[in-house]
């Protein structure tokens, strides 16, 4: 196997040097599975790198090897079928939103990679790094992935594996070396789905907090099944059961929704942070449920862009 | 072993013997000495690093020199047209929408692309493209001023 390897013993900032490093770029999955397993705990997959890249600020060490994974054809891809939609782990934000634009079901998703990040970083960052980043409380496809019921499928020199994304969750952080989220398969059940975040200023920013929603409703307009997601509250992303419980069976109705979140968001513990306090991520939950419940009456939702 | 990593800057074919995960903006500023390129916050938000990698504009910071190899890469030194200022370049000048400048090589390089692939943008397309690129002096009106009047005489 002909590999293009760069690398070199010494590095030019010695503040962040291991002694040497390299970057793979694999043509392929096999190629990209072999050179994993092979570097073991010292490599890592690199996808957009807008993780990676900011290492440094976050004082964490690089790692030794680094496979990049955004040139394998087979990681890029988006296939959509009548059932499900299968996402390629390196999928950009920007190409999956442009992908899905049409498929009203999946506005949650659509909402969640155009509207996270600035428009460079959308072409950049890709669903698999989304995904994978343990510390990074804030990614806005988790949720959207979540009430939108996704499995996983993780890649091995063993073979595929396929898990529900709520279960790769609690995983991910300890995924052996040698394996890699290789795509994300996302059901198509015709739901009525949102995606409500607040950032801090209008644009650019982290989300303070995400509900991302789908439901269905039966012939009388009641709401028949109902999937709500929180992101950013806590260190990661989960469903809100109790407040999908307190939804079905009723009408969709903003106030009621908002109500019922306000009397259940005391389960959730906020993650604190230099730039948001603990208690205000909480706070803020009912407004979202409201935002995201009266925007499945009318359509348009979400934070705006512009400064 | 260091292959060395191939770019074409500006037009100039360029090799970088610099560490594979050096982010662009350090090969371009103290490999390359070109300078137009901040690395400001290093993290993505701030645009001042942009530059375009194959047409598409991309914050230099969290771009590891080894991907860029064999890429196009323009920096705002390589965007003048024919030796004069481009249409953008042109507009920001006329709007007097320049104050302390940090901001400017990346704000060129994002409404030089707008401006090229975008001939029908409106004021919100601007404000939405110029997301990635922060701007502490202006308030941003007379840079949109600018991308505007140079959409309305491209
Ligand atoms: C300025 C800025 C603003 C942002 N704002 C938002 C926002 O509002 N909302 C949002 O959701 N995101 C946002 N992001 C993106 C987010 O912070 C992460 O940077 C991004 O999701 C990481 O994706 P990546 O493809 O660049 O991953 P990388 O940096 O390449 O990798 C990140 C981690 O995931 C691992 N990894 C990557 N791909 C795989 C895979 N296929 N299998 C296994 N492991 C893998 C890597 O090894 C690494 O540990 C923002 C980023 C920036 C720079
Ligand atoms: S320095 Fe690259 S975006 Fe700020
Ligand atoms: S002119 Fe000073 S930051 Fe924009």
């Amino acid at each position: 196997m002909e590999r293009r390897l760069t690398d070199q013993t010494e590095s030019s900032d010695a503040m962040q040097a291991p002694a040497s490093r390299s970057v793979y770029i694999a043509p392929s999955l096999p190629a990209a599975l072999d050179a994993l397993d092979e570097g073991g705990a010292a490599a890592a997959p690199f996808a957009g790198g807008t993780w990676i890249m900011r290492a440094p600020i976050r004082h964490e060490p690089l790692k030794s090897l680094y496979v990049a994974i955004g040139k394998i054809p087979e990681l890029r891809a988006i296939k959509v079928d009548a059932d499900a939609v299968e996402v390629g782990a390196a999928v950009t934000h920007a190409a999956l939103a442009a992908t899905l634009a049409e498929l009203a079901e999946f506005d949650v998703l659509t909402a969640a990679a155009s509207r996270s990040a600035n428009p460079a970083i959308r072409t950049m960052a890709t669903i698999g790094g989304n995904l994978a980043t343990t510390a990074f409380a804030a990614a806005d496809c988790v949720p959207a992935l979540l009430c939108l019921d996704a499995d996983v499928e993780i890649a091995s020199r063993g073979g595929p594996e396929r898990t529900s994304l709520e279960r790769f969750l609690t995983m991910r952080s300890t995924l052996a070396p040698g394996r890699l989220l290789h795509r994300i398969i996302v059901p198509r059940r015709g739901r009525r789905t949102v995606h409500a975040r607040l950032p801090l200023r209008q644009a650019g920013d982290y989300p303070t907090a995400i509900v991302s929603l789908a439901v269905s409703l039966d012939e009388a307009g009641h709401v028949r099944t109902a999937r709500v997601a929180v992101g950013s509250v806590e260190p990661v992303a989960r469903r809100w059961q109790r407040l999908e419980h307190a939804l079905v069976g009723h009408p969709l109705n903003a106030a009621k929704a908002t109500d019922a979140a306000a009397e259940l968001a005391g389960e959730f513990t906020g993650r604190d942070s230099p730039d948001v306090p603990a208690w205000y991520r909480v706070r803020v939950l009912p407004a979202l449920v409201r935002r995201a419940v009266a925007a499945l009456g009318s359509g348009a939702v979400g934070d705006e862009h512009g400064h | 072993m260091n292959m060395g990593i191939d770019l074409t800057v500006n037009g100039d074919h360029l090799t970088s013997t610099s560490d594979p995960v050096t982010p662009l903006v350090d090969v371009l500023r103290e490999e390359f000495h070109l300078t137009g390129a901040k690395p400001v916050c290093r993290e993505g938000f701030c645009g001042a690093c942009m530059v375009l990698i194959d047409g598409d504009p991309t914050p230099s910071c969290l771009v590891p020199a080894a991907l860029a190899n064999g890429c196009d890469i323009r920096t705002v030194e390589g965007l003048a047209a024919n030796g004069g200022l481009n249409p953008i370049q042109a507009a920001l000048e006329a709007c007097d929408a320049v104050q302390c400048g940090m901001c400017f090589p990346g704000m060129v390089v994002s409404l030089t692309h707008l401006v090229s692939t975008r001939p029908d943008a409106t004021r919100e397309d601007i404000r939405a493209a110029l997301t990635g690129n922060i701007c502490r002096c202006t308030g941003y009106e007379r840079i949109i001023e600018a991308a505007l009047l140079a959409l309305a005489t491209a």
